[in-house]
């Protein structure tokens, strides 16, 4: 003790056996740490940086809303201001998009860490949600500036949407758990994935609205998580209502199902990863 | 101890005690022959030491020196290189036969704390404490990468497993202060023992109980992410080791002053030489004082100023007898310097379990 002390020069207020976390706390700054790495590198060497986030779903909105606001109007006046619908279904979406997709990966990725270093391996597909979620607060500056722009009234109701993250952040929780799990043994989840998503995004009414659709695809929309978690944001941000009651059961029911199911499978499954990664 | 290598016969239950096992050059080292039932009177000696062989000239006895054999049940002297050394005394009982008992001794050039005190380390609860453990892989005859190749297998009824014991029986305790090694050829299971001890790998049969933290060297890699600068680095490996935030802030300087990066911090870590960044990890893994430190071949990439800077500063955590060192290494010679205890693993069986200069004279006979 004493000789590593003065190996070190002057004394120090934490001693060197002191250097640890209890565990809670230790995955709290992995999870920092593991986002504040993903968010530089995400950014690096890009001249525009952190206003591409911004930049991203504005452009985004801007092709389909040019693509789609004449067909969409004449089907469904009632839809509001169009590029806003079209810019909250996306970044939701999005958000969804990018935390399962990468928290899918996760696992796979962390495999020469993993394999010397004991670390709880949910903090992997939970800090690639968590990371989906900072892009998302970045993006709320491009759907406030189109709010702006359009002159939509924010009101109170626009304190809900935290909540509405909130829940589709512990749905995507529980889907990138199961995802990475999955993928872990199966290499084939990753390619089966891309299609669900983009099934997905088609399935899901982010530049229509359920009206056009057919009597029994309105129906199923009620099995869509991700159309319970827009419909809330577009509730709230957009007409400015609370959302139904349907709606916020289905946000929470969705939630609970897709955690329950991850976190069983992740459980389950996560001794026998450093067999196959 | 080195018990078991005197030569026939030893009616006395003989030892040669050593006042250090390792010892630092300038240090001086005193030969204590141990005597059971005997009063040891009319018993004479030469005192034997030999430095590198004796073809390489640096030995000394006492026959030589004074001519003839002594009486005195001690011996002191101060090596004059650094090296190993092997002591040895002939004894002369008074009516019997002459035999010799012997030790190895290890002379360092520097060693900061001087000599290592072991003494009461047999007394030290284990740390790690390894009870027949067993490794067993399913090696799929064919590999099943795909779903559709699964369910297919899986519909025929062709799921096939071949075990493989990757550990058989492995049994070991590591007493808290100790530095213990593992040595063994490629692929004889001394990862999969490591990976098992550190807690990411389940053993199949047997316990092992690890108590207290665990600082492993984290490769190029693992925790590092090249993009990032090497303050980055610093802070998210120490995050993944488990550090306090305000650890890291702490001694930040002290690990950017061992690792020698003063002048590259804010670099991207892609710039540096896989030596580099061995530094930076073995300066993170050791800046606090864990309970177990597992240094494994990571350290081989750094140049020979910075191999003997690590090795000093292992040397200076087992003198603290506080940390547990676990190294793994294909350099027998730094085994053999470093290591207290030494298991020998191979293909999967536990070969050998003794003192760190018997089984790697063992080890080396194999080659």
């Amino acid at each position: 003790m004493e000789s590593s002390e003065i190996a070190l020069g002057e004394s120090q207020a934490i001693s060197a056996r002191d250097a640890w976390y209890p565990s809670r706390l230790r995955d709290i700054f992995i999870l920092r740490q593991l986002v504040s790495k993903d968010f530089k590198l995400k950014y690096r060497r890009s001249v525009l940086g952190v206003a591409w986030s911004v930049l991203n779903p504005l452009l985004m909105m801007l092709v389909m809303a040019a693509v789609f606001s004449h067909f969409m109007r004449t089907n469904d006046p009632s839809i509001g201001n169009y590029p806003l619908y079209l810019i909250l279904g996306n970044t939701a979406f999005s958000l969804m998009n990018d935390a399962t997709n990468n928290g899918m990966r996760s696992i796979i990725d962390a495999a020469s860490l993993l394999k010397k270093v004991k670390i709880n391996r949910y903090v992997f597909p939970v800090q690639k949600v968590l990371f989906g979620v900072v892009n998302y607060a970045f993006s709320l500056v491009a759907i406030a500036l189109v709010m702006l722009f359009f002159r939509v009234p924010i009101t109170p109701y626009a304190l809900l949407l935290p909540v509405a993250i909130a829940l589709l952040a512990l749905f995507c929780i529980g889907l990138s758990l199961f995802l990475s799990a999955a993928s872990v043994f199966f290499r084939d989840v990753i390619h089966l994935w891309s299609v669900v998503i983009t099934a997905w995004t088609y399935a899901t009414p982010l530049f229509y609205t359920v009206s056009i659709l057919p009597d029994w695809m309105v129906r199923l929309e009620n099995f869509n998580p991700m159309y319970h978690y827009i419909t809330f944001i577009r509730d709230v941000m957009l007409w400015q209502t609370l959302p139904s009651m349907t709606t916020v059961l289905g946000c929470v029911v969705s939630a609970a199902i897709s955690l329950a199911i991850g976190t069983y499978v992740f459980k389950k499954f996560e001794r026998k990863f450093i067999l196959y990664i | 101890m080195a018990l078991e290598e005197q030569s026939a016969p030893n009616p006395w239950g003989a030892y040669l005690d050593v006042n250090c096992k390792r010892c630092r050059l300038g240090d001086s080292v005193r030969m204590t022959p141990v005597l059971f039932h005997t009063d040891g009177a009319g018993f004479r000696y030469n005192y034997v030491w030999i430095n590198g062989g004796w073809s390489n000239g640096n030995w000394e006895t006492t026959l030589a020196k004074t001519g003839s054999y002594t009486t005195d049940t001690s011996y002191e002297f101060t090596p004059p290189h650094p090296g190993t050394y092997d002591l040895c005394v002939d004894i002369f009982p008074p009516d019997g036969v002459q035999f010799t008992v012997q030790r190895r001794l290890v002379v360092y050039e520097d060693l900061l704390s001087g000599k290592i005190d072991r003494t009461g380390i047999e007394d030290e609860e284990p740390v790690i404490s390894v009870r027949d453990v067993s490794m067993i892989f399913n090696i799929a005859s064919e590999r099943y990468g795909s779903l559709k190749e699964y369910f297919i297998a899986l519909m025929r009824n062709e799921l096939t497993f071949k075990e493989f014991r990757a550990l058989d029986g492995i049994s070991f305790d590591v007493r808290r202060g100790e530095a213990f090694g593992l040595v063994g050829t490629n692929g004889s299971g001394k990862s999969t023992m490591l990976k098992i001890i550190a807690g990411v790998l389940d053993a199949s049969e047997g316990v092992c109980d690890v108590k207290g933290t665990i600082a492993p060297l984290i490769e190029l890699g693992a925790g590092f992410d090249l993009e990032l600068t090497a303050r980055e680095n610093i802070y998210l490996n120490g995050s993944l080791l488990g550090y306090r935030k305000e650890f890291i802030d702490e001694r930040f300087d002290d690990i950017v002053a061992f690792a020698e990066l003063e002048n590259f911090l804010d670099m991207p870590l892609k710039n540096y030489s896989s030596g580099m960044v061995a530094r930076i990890a073995f300066a993170i893994a050791t800046i606090t004082e864990p309970d177990i430190l597992i240094v494994d071949e990571t350290l081989s990439v750094g140049d020979f100023l910075f191999q003997r800077k690590c090795e000093r500063r292992i040397q200076e955590l087992i003198a603290s007898n506080n940390v547990t060192v676990l190294l793994v290494s294909h350099s027998i010679d730094l085994v053999e310097r470093i290591c207290d205890r030494v298991c020998w693993i191979e293909k999967g069986e536990q070969r050998m379990l003794g003192d760190a200069l018997e089984v790697c004279e063992a080890y080396k006979a194999l080659q």
